[in-house]
């Protein structure tokens, strides 16, 4: 969608690095300025990425968006994954003032901290960045991430009483009469 | 026409049908225009006149306009002038199920949109035919075992003709129309009730919950028996 790779330049040098050593970029340089602590992680498009701990996504957001000189001002999406070990929460940023300015912020919850039959909990931005109101609620609908502090957390594109959580990893659909069609396949 | 059109409700003559198991909504919706009857009254008695009644039939097949993704443009554009639908007198979309007669269920049907189009399907006034346009609702097509999309429309509602393609090209849904019609002339008195009795007897999927009916069914059962154990 808007994860368009940067200009076609050959030579990248954050991704010749090694992913423990990634140099701190500039917007992570911008957040420790100001006491918010960040961690860099590997990326495949030159876009740097950030993690923030859950706790810190609100002033990490709010001062990229306020402060005049970042002006990271459009939140292009909010995204949920389920990988191997984590839940993450993806936030694309991007600036309007300068649409060569691009951030990805990602919320990281081990899946050994959740607890059986409970939600990954991530802080929601939808109180005070009203853009990821339907984008916290899809990722809650697909990936099961609970954006503690929502509006109105309820399921958007699956219907209403669905069970479980379609996108993750270990989702298996029960078969019915609406698709029996294999059922010794992934779902 | 449309003043022509009475809402009447059919009580259920299958012989095969016992009408306490049908919901009151359903047999609500099983309509029968004042000239549909006619039309029936005429091929059922009188012998010499099915083949004109059936040539009526044919060449007015209403479709709905009724269009889920991509297939619906190709819809759009067998009503427009380059191939124009209304050579085989189709050309009337009607907006309301209850004045069609014919869905072509032009794409992806999800399970969010399933009970939608058994409503839809079950206003619509008899005779009432089913066109299955494009690989999704005919297979489930590229969505194949996906874990939001019906696998086939035939698991939802009777179908007369599949057509095939992802999406098919407009004289595609010309040439099923004229099988539809080369079906609506050709079809025998017994073939008329089995389809009708097949027409009646949808219900897979259940109104409130959208899950197919069997899954409720077990969970009335269940709720069933709780209660007698209190």
């Amino acid at each position: 969608m808007s994860e368009t790779p940067a200009s076609p330049s050959p030579a990248n040098p954050e991704k010749a690095a090694p992913p423990t050593e990634l140099p701190v970029g500039p917007y992570g340089q911008f957040l420790s300025e100001h006491g918010i602590p960040s961690k860099r992680l590997p990326d495949s498009t030159g876009v740097e990425t950030i993690e923030v701990e859950p706790a810190q996504l609100e002033v990490t957001l709010k001062r990229l968006r306020n402060s005049e000189e970042i002006a990271l001002d459009y939140l292009v999406a909010v995204s949920g994954v389920d990988n191997t070990d984590t839940f993450d929460s993806v936030y694309h940023l991007w600036s309007y003032s300068d649409p060569n300015k691009e951030l990805v912020v990602k919320v990281r919850i081990p899946k050994a901290s959740v607890a059986a039959e409970q939600l990954p909990e991530v802080p929601s931005v939808t109180p005070f960045w009203s853009a990821a109101n339907w984008h916290e609620r899809e990722s809650y609908d697909l990936v099961g991430i609970r954006y503690v502090g929502h509006p109105y957390l309820r399921r958007i594109l699956n219907p209403w009483d669905w069970e479980g959580y379609p996108l993750r990893r270990d989702y298996k659909q029960p078969v019915d009469s609406l698709n029996d069609k294999n059922p010794h396949s992934f779902r | 026409m449309s003043e022509s059109i009475e809402h009447k409700t059919m009580g259920i003559q299958g012989a095969n049908t016992d009408a306490s198991d049908l919901p009151h909504e359903l047999k609500d919706t099983i309509t029968l225009t004042t000239l549909d009857k006619a039309i029936d009254f005429l091929s059922t008695y009188v012998v010499p006149l099915a083949p004109i009644a059936k040539w009526a039939r044919s060449n007015s097949v209403w479709p709905l306009t009724f269009g889920t993704s991509c297939c619906a443009i190709e819809m759009m554009s067998v009503g427009m002038s380059a191939f124009d639908i209304s050579r085989f007198g189709s050309e009337v979309f009607r907006a309301t199920p209850r004045q069609a007669d014919l869905i072509i269920t032009a794409g992806t049907i999800t399970r969010k949109m399933a009970p939608a189009l058994i409503t839809l399907y079950e206003q619509l006034p008899e005779p009432k035919y089913v066109i299955a346009m494009g690989a999704c609702t005919v297979t489930g097509g590229m969505f194949n075992d996906s874990y939001s999309v019906v696998q086939g429309v035939d698991r939802i509602i009777p179908v007369d003709v599949y057509l095939p393609g992802c999406p098919p090209r407009p004289e595609g849904i010309l040439d099923a129309l004229l099988k539809l019609q080369q079906k609506i002339r050709t079809e025998s008195l017994i073939m008329q009730r089995k389809r009708a009795y097949n027409q009646r007897a949808v219900r897979y999927v259940d109104y409130d919950t959208g899950k197919p009916i069997d899954a409720v069914k077990d969970l009335v059962q269940q709720a069933k028996l709780e209660l007698e154990s209190n």
